[in-house]
C-alpha cells in the first residue's frame, strides 16, 4: 500500500516540475504542457486525499472536474498559441510582449 | 415613497439616456441626455422641501468573504446634498457639451460615457459601506479614462497616455480602499457608524486611517499623487469642468467628510494629512504659474484648491471643507467652461501666449471668468468662495497647527496670481496671434453658464447669515462656528493679500512669454513636482510583457501571503491546533467489501424466511390436530436442518 506521504511528496515534485517548467521554457506549448503537470499534480493531492479518508466522492469529483476543465483550457490554450503562431511566425512566448510599458 | 427613497436609486437615472447614447439616438447626440442629471437635480430638490429625510436599504451577504459584504445604500443630509452639487453641475455641463461636442466624431459616445460617469458618481455618493463605495470609486476611475482617452488619437496618443496615468494613480487609490474595505470589522458596516472604530477595534484605526487618506489622496491628487491631473486636461474641456474639477476630484474630500470621525482619532494622520493639503496648495499654486497651457493653469488651480479642502478636513473642520467643496464646484465648473469657450472659439488654441484680448469678443465668457476670478480669491459679501475659504482659514488657525493657517494665508497671494495671469492673459491686454480669428461659437455657450454664475454668488448665503447648510447638515457632520455675512479681518486681509497676487499675476501677463520661466534648479523641480513622469514610467517599466515574468511575480505574492497568513500574528497566541476526529484507515478493496455486504445480507434473508416457514409448520401441525388424524396439507418444501419438527 502506498502511503499518503509519499503521494503527497510525488504531488509536490509534480507541481515543482511544472511550475519550473511554465516559468523558465521558452516554447508556448511546453509551458502549456507544464501547466497541466501542475494541475495533475493538485488531481493528485485530491485523489490522495480522499484515499485517506473520506468516505464520500468528493475527491474524486473534483478530480473529474478538473480534468474536463483541463481539457478545455487546454483546447483554448492550443487555439491561442495556433493564432499567435499566424500572426509572429514563432512560438516564443519572450518574442509575445506587446503588453509591455 | 417619498423623495429619500427615490435619490437612493438615483444612480440608476442615467441609465437610459446611456441605453440611448449608446444606440446613437437620439440623432442630435445628447439632445435628452440632459434629463437624467436635471432628474437628479429635481430629485435632490424634492427631497429638500420633504424636510430632507433620511433612506437606507441593505441587501445583507452580497459578497459572503468580507467582514461586511452587504449592499447598503444610504441617503442622508450629507449624500443628499453631494447629489444636488452633482446634479446641478451636470445639467450645465451636459448642456454646454451639446454646444462643445456639436462637431465631435463621435458625439453618442461622448455622452454615453458622461452618463455612465453620473451613475458612478451617484453610487459612490448613495454608498452605505465602503464595498458599495469601492464600486462607485473604481466606476469614476474607468469613466475618467474613458474621457480623458477620448480623443486618444489625437498629438500622437497623448491623450491615452494622459489616461493611462489616470488610471495607474486611481488603481493606487483602489488599492488602498480595497484594503480599508477588509479592515472594517463587520460590526462597523455602515459608513456613518465607521467612527467608532477608534473604540471598537482600536489596533485596527489607524491603519483605516492611513488607506482612507491614500485612496483620498489619489483621487483628489493630492500630496505625492498629485501628477495624473494636470495630464488628464488632455481630455474634452466640459469633462474637465465636470469630473476634473468638480466632482469626482472632489470624491475624495468627500470620503474624508464621510469618515472625519477614523481621521480625526489618529493625530499623526490627520497631522500628516494637514501638511499634505498645504503642501500641495502651495506647491500647485507655483506650478500653475509656469504653465504655458491656461487650462493645465486651471487644473493646478483646482488641485491647490483641493488641498485647502484636505487641511481643513485634517484640523477637523469638515464642514468648511464640504462648504469650500460645493461653492468651488460651481465657479470653478465656470471658470473651466468659460476657459472652454475661449478654446472652442480659437479652434482648439490652449496656448496663452497665443490668446489675449479676447474680452470684447467673448464678453460672457470674460464675465464668467471675472466671477470665478473674484470667487477664487475670496470677493466678500458678492462671492461664494468668499465665505466658505475664510471658514477653512479660520479653522486652521484656530487648530493646534496654526502656523497651516499662516502658511494658507500666504496661498491666497499664489491663488491671486494664478488667477490673475490667466484672466489678464487670456481676455485682456494685447490680442494674439489666435485672437483675429476667434469667433463666438454660440448661444448655448453663454447660456449654459447662468446657472452656475448664480450658484458662484448665491451658494454662500446657503450658509452665510442662514446657517442652512449648516443645519442640514448638524447630524452627520462636525459643524463648527456659524458664517456670518459681514466680512471678518482676517477674510478682509485674505482678500487683499489676493488682490496683491491678482496685481502680480497680471504683470506677468504682460511678459511675452505670460508665464513663469522655470527656475534655475528646474530639473530638480520637474523631478518633484513639474513634469514628473518619474514615478509613471517607473511603474511602466516593470511591465516588461513576458507572461513567465508575470507569474512569477503572482507566485512571490502566493508566497508572501501564505507566510504571512501561517505566521503567527505577534503578541498573540497560536490557535489550538483543530481536532479533527480521525478514523483509521482500513484498507479495503471495495469490490470485497460489497460482496461481504451482499453475502451478510443474503444470510439475514435467509433466516427470515425459514423462521416463517417453521411458523407456518407449525400451525398448519396444530389445525392438523383439531381435525383429528388428517395428514399435512402441505409438506415443507424442504426439510430443515436442525430443529426440524
Amino acid at each position: 500500500m502506498i502511503s499518503l506521504n509519499a503521494l503527497l511528496v510525488l504531488s509536490a515534485i509534480l507541481f515543482a516540475v511544472g511550475l519550473a517548467g511554465a516559468l523558465t521554457r521558452k516554447n508556448a506549448i511546453l509551458v502549456l504542457v507544464s501547466i497541466e503537470i501542475m494541475m495533475n499534480a493538485a488531481n493528485l493531492n485530491f485523489i490522495a486525499f480522499w484515499r485517506a479518508g473520506m468516505v464520500e466522492l468528493t475527491g474524486p469529483l473534483f478530480a473529474l472536474f478538473t480534468l474536463v476543465i483541463a481539457g478545455a483550457e487546454s483546447a483554448v490554450g492550443l487555439a491561442l498559441v495556433i493564432a499567435i503562431y499566424r500572426h509572429l511566425k514563432s512560438v516564443d512566448v519572450g518574442n509575445i510582449q506587446s503588453l509591455s510599458g | 415613497m417619498s423623495a429619500a427613497d427615490l435619490l437612493l436609486w438615483s444612480f440608476l437615472f442615467p441609465l437610459p439616456t446611456l441605453v440611448l447614447s449608446a444606440l446613437g439616438l437620439p440623432k442630435r447626440a445628447g439632445a435628452l441626455s440632459f434629463l437624467s442629471p436635471l432628474a437628479i437635480l429635481v430629485a435632490g430638490v424634492a427631497w429638500l422641501a420633504q424636510g430632507a429625510g433620511s433612506a437606507k436599504v441593505a441587501v445583507p451577504d452580497f459578497v459572503r468573504f468580507l467582514p461586511d459584504g452587504a449592499f447598503r445604500l444610504t441617503v442622508d443630509p450629507l449624500a443628499g446634498v453631494m447629489l444636488l452639487v452633482v446634479g446641478f453641475v451636470s445639467t450645465c455641463v451636459f448642456v454646454y457639451s451639446q454646444g462643445y461636442m456639436a462637431h465631435d466624431e463621435r458625439p453618442h459616445r461622448f455622452f454615453a460615457f458622461l452618463d455612465f460617469f453620473v451613475a458612478c458618481m451617484c453610487l459612490l455618493v448613495v454608498a452605505g459601506n465602503l464595498m458599495v463605495l469601492l464600486i462607485g470609486w473604481t466606476g469614476v476611475g474607468i469613466a475618467s479614462f474613458l474621457l480623458i482617452s477620448f480623443w486618444w488619437q489625437k498629438d500622437g496618443g497623448a491623450p491615452l497616455k494622459a489616461g493611462y496615468l489616470a488610471l495607474g494613480a486611481n488603481a493606487i487609490g483602489d488599492a488602498a480602499l480595497l484594503v480599508a474595505v477588509v479592515l472594517v470589522p463587520s460590526g462597523l458596516g455602515e459608513l456613518s457608524g465607521l467612527g467608532a472604530i477608534a473604540h471598537e477595534a482600536p489596533e485596527r484605526a489607524t491603519a483605516l486611517a492611513w488607506c482612507l487618506v491614500i485612496a483620498a489622496c489619489a483621487k483628489s491628487a493630492q500630496g505625492p499623487l498629485w501628477w495624473w491631473l494636470p495630464s488628464a486636461m488632455a481630455g474634452p474641456t466640459p469633462v474637465s469642468a465636470l469630473i476634473h474639477a468638480a466632482t469626482m476630484v472632489a470624491a475624495g474630500v468627500y470620503l474624508l467628510v464621510r469618515t472625519a470621525g477614523v481621521i480625526v482619532d489618529a493625530p499623526t494622520v490627520a497631522y500628516t494629512t494637514a501638511w499634505i493639503g498645504v503642501w500641495t496648495a502651495l506647491l500647485a499654486g507655483v506650478a500653475s504659474l509656469w504653465q504655458p497651457n491656461f487650462k493645465r493653469g486651471l487644473a493646478y488651480s483646482t488641485v491647490s484648491q483641493l488641498g485647502w479642502m484636505f487641511t481643513a478636513v485634517a484640523v477637523g473642520a469638515p464642514f468648511a471643507a464640504l462648504f469650500h467643496l460645493v461653492t468651488h464646484a460651481a465657479f470653478k465648473a465656470m471658470l473651466f467652461l468659460s476657459a472652454g469657450t475661449v478654446i472652442a472659439a480659437t479652434h482648439h488654441e490652449e496656448r496663452i501666449d497665443q490668446v489675449g484680448g479676447l474680452a470684447k469678443k467673448l464678453p460672457f465668457a470674460f464675465g464668467y471668468f471675472v466671477l470665478g476670478t473674484a470667487a477664487l480669491i475670496g470677493t466678500p459679501i458678492v462671492t461664494a468662495g468668499s465665505f466658505s475659504k475664510d471658514a477653512i482659514l479660520e479653522a486652521t488657525l484656530a487648530s493646534p497647527w496654526p502656523e497651516l493657517g499662516w502658511l494658507l494665508l500666504a496661498g491666497a497671494f499664489l491663488t491671486g496670481a494664478y488667477a490673475g495671469r490667466l484672466l489678464f492673459g487670456v481676455f485682456l491686454g494685447a490680442p494674439g496671434p489666435a485672437t483675429e480669428h476667434a469667433h463666438h461659437p454660440g448661444k448655448i455657450f453663454d447660456l449654459a453658464l447662468l446657472p452656475l454664475a448664480a450658484g458662484a454668488i448665491a451658494l454662500g448665503y446657503l450658509e452665510a447669515g442662514t446657517g442652512a447648510l449648516s443645519g442640514l447638515l448638524h447630524d452627520v457632520v462636525a459643524v463648527g462656528e456659524p458664517v456670518h455675512v459681514q466680512p471678518t479681518l482676517l477674510g478682509l486681509g485674505a482678500f487683499a493679500i489676493g488682490l496683491f497676487g491678482v496685481a502680480a499675476g497680471a504683470l506677468l501677463a504682460r511678459t511675452s512669454t505670460k508665464c513663469l520661466p522655470l527656475p534655475p534648479f528646474a530639473e530638480l523641480w520637474q523631478a518633484l513636482w513639474g513634469e514628473a513622469q518619474a514615478i509613471p514610467e517607473g511603474v511602466a517599466a516593470l511591465h516588461t510583457g513576458r507572461v513567465s515574468r508575470y507569474a512569477l511575480i503572482v507566485l512571490l505574492g502566493v508566497a508572501v501571503s501564505i507566510g504571512v497568513a501561517v505566521a503567527p500574528v505577534a503578541g498573540r497566541e497560536a490557535p489550538p491546533p483543530v481536532e479533527t476526529k480521525r478514523r483509521p484507515y482500513v484498507p479495503t478493496d471495495p469490490r470485497k467489501k460489497k460482496d461481504e455486504e451482499r453475502r451478510k445480507k443474503k444470510e439475514q434473508e435467509e433466516r427470515a424466511r425459514r423462521q416463517q416457514q417453521r411458523k407456518e409448520q407449525q400451525q398448519e401441525m396444530r389445525l392438523d390436530a383439531t381435525r383429528g388424524d388428517l395428514k399435512p396439507l402441505k409438506a415443507p418444501a424442504k426439510p430443515a436442518e436442525g430443529s426440524a419438527p
